[in-house]
């Protein structure tokens, strides 16, 4: 092929609707309009396949295909000669699809009646340039060098809290993305939890996601990061639909209400995934195909960087204590429930599960022995947590419980008293009430 | 004989519209192919129709058109996405007139004024003419056979009229 069809990914993001050319086995030609052209590798484009139309019947009698479709801006028109393969019904293709789908239906008023059934997967076999006198549009932004200037404020980042914090903050200098979460799997892999954000009114840690529900569900579940061009009304790719258990009390995730474009990419390392990074923009089309490319990068570079901190051994010792004012005043009443290790302060919910089973040992042994300072490895072993293999995550269980202390309980505070140690303050004398 | 097929008022009003508009036929070889048209005109007796391309860019439906091929329009309307799509087993070309090619820029102004409408770039008017200009047009003429309901949707292929 002469013309590259990386190159013609601009085209590929539904802004202008493609139209797809078939023939019936008599020769009759059909044409229709493409809600979906998307781009799959180098050699291979899927197409959405929603209804049982003529081009699906055309094209599983007679499995060659045209479709051309047009640049934004520029409205240069491509013609690609296509072989029809194969049919996705799952998996990551097909997941992507839909939720872009959904994406381009709610652009086009269409919601009711664009459901994904299947990835029709092709061959692109020729691109033919209609307009070859006309210029191409302008080019986007550059996404490596966004990458680039994203890495470089990221810098180097010696704690997980100090990660979390400047990798969302290095988007905003980077690629201009003002509203962002990072959501790190829990230990079961069942779900996601939110340990920081950008550019929302409410910090939103702690908000939970069940693996495969909305964007970063989806993402998460299929290892793939997917983007969201258009404002959707479909109410399954908003950014989280459901939390992991609906009954028990739960912490909204802080993302916008109408989000016009998003993306999640997982934070992989290696072929595991630590979490998600999630990003959304109040304008249209805000993420391009190669910011995408870029955020993928960033996305394993934070994944690594994230299980690399985790790792690291504890200090041996605690930073000398420096005094710390005794409790006064009316003692908080701090209720505990061991069905899913829900801590409420006087009646407020604060947390639930890992983070929240933490809370509860520390204030027990505290209560109990007077201790105040306290290790990771010492959690690790236990026997109070009866929770599966912490792994890395005990790091960020822990981070989340200090930010959701300082938001919503600051007269209990993890104070860090070095690597893989922390301290336990109080302002306020403790009732502890477990149900 | 089979009776004629005759467009109804509204599908021509319809055909009168700002539309975006392809032509669709199938080569000799087999391979199904599609160009933008860019402008139609309903004959006074509503059963045939002219529809405008332009030589270069429709180069291979052309081709597929002298050698006998059928021929298919599909037309859309932005706003509202209703589509219609005509078949026919021919299509003859006929000699190019000014008038077609005030319909062709009529046309292609009012797919242009469509898209602005929804919020396209307003440059649009400009580009689009140059993506489209009226210098190379060519003109088939062709007498529907079979009308189809395209709007997308679990009703698209529904038959509206046939000959």
């Amino acid at each position: 092929m002469n013309i590259a069809l990386e190159s013609l990914r601009p085209c590929l993001d539904g802004a202008v609707p493609a139209v797809v050319a078939t023939a019936s086995p008599d020769g009759t030609p059909n044409v229709a309009y493409a809600s979906q052209v998307h781009y799959v590798d180098p050699e291979h484009v899927a197409l959405s396949f929603q209804f049982f139309s003529k081009t699906r019947e055309n094209v599983l009698a007679h499995p060659y295909a045209q479709v051309q479709v047009i640049e934004p801006k520029s409205f240069r028109h491509f013609r690609l000669k296509l072989h029809y393969l194969r049919t996705e019904t799952s998996g990551p293709l097909f997941e992507y699809m839909k939720a872009q789908l959904a994406g381009i239906a709610a652009r086009t008023g269409m919601s009711r009646v664009f459901a994904l059934r299947g990835a029709d997967v092709y061959r692109v076999l020729d691109i033919e340039n209609v307009d070859p006198r006309l210029l191409p549009a302008p080019a986007p932004p550059d996404a490596l060098l966004k990458l680039r200037g994203a890495l470089d404020h990221l810098g180097a980042c010696d704690d997980l809290a100090h990660l979390a914090d400047r990798a969302l903050a290095a988007l905003e200098r980077g690629f201009g993305i003002r509203h962002a979460l990072l959501a790190m799997l829990d230990e079961s892999g069942s779900a996601l939890y939110t340990l920081a954000s950008l550019g929302y009114p409410a910090s939103g840690v702690g908000a939970e996601v069940a693996l495969g529900e909305g964007l970063i569900g989806v993402a998460a579940r299929e290892a793939i990061p997917v983007r969201i061009n258009h404002h959707t009304g479909d109410y399954t790719y908003h950014a989280a639909l459901h939390v992991a258990d609906p009954a028990s009390p739960r912490i909204p995730l802080p993302v916008l209400a109408n989000p016009h474009s998003q993306i999640a990419v997982p934070l992989m390392h290696g072929a595991r995934l630590v979490g998600v990074l999630y990003a959304e923009s109040e304008q249209n089309a805000f993420f391009s195909h190669a910011d995408e490319d870029a955020l993928v990068v960033y996305g394993r570079h934070l994944g690594a960087l994230v299980v690399q901190l985790a790792a690291l051994p504890d200090d041996a010792e605690p930073i000398r204590a420096t005094s710390s004012p005794r409790p006064s005043g009316a003692p908080l009443a701090v209720r505990y429930f061991a069905h899913d290790h829900s801590v409420f302060i006087d009646n407020d919910y604060l947390i639930k599960g890992v983070a929240g089973s933490i809370l509860w040992t520390l204030l027990n042994e505290h209560a109990a022995s007077g201790r105040r300072d306290f290790c990771n490895r010492e959690l690790r072993r236990d026997p109070r947590l009866p929770l599966p293999d912490f792994g890395d995550n005990l790091e960020t269980r822990l981070i989340l419980l200090q930010r959701r202390l300082a938001e919503r309980c600051p007269q209990i505070a993890l104070a860090k008293t070095g690597r893989g140690r922390f301290r336990l303050e109080l302002a306020r004398p403790l009732r502890l009430n477990a149900a | 004989m089979p009776t004629p097929l005759i467009l109804s008022p509204e599908q021509t009003a319809f055909l009168q519209g700002p539309l975006s508009m392809n032509v669709g036929a199938v080569g000799r070889d087999g391979w199904p192919c599609v160009c933008r048209a860019q402008g139609v005109i309903v004959a006074r007796d509503r059963r045939s129709l002219t529809v405008l391309l332009s030589a270069s860019r429709g180069r291979a439906v052309l081709e597929a058109l002298d050698a006998g091929s059928a021929i298919t329009l599909v037309v859309s309307r932005p706003a509202t996405h209703a589509t219609l799509q005509l078949k026919a087993t021919r299509a003859m070309r006929v000699g190019v007139s000014p008038a077609h090619r005030a319909a062709s820029a009529r046309c292609v102004a009012a797919f242009a004024g469509e898209l602005e409408t929804l919020g396209y770039a307003t440059e649009l008017k400009t580009t689009l003419a140059s993506v489209l200009p009226t210098d190379d047009l060519v003109a088939l003429r062709f007498v529907p056979e079979i009308v189809f309901d395209q709007t997308p949707g679990p009703d698209a292929g529904r038959v509206l009229a046939r000959t």
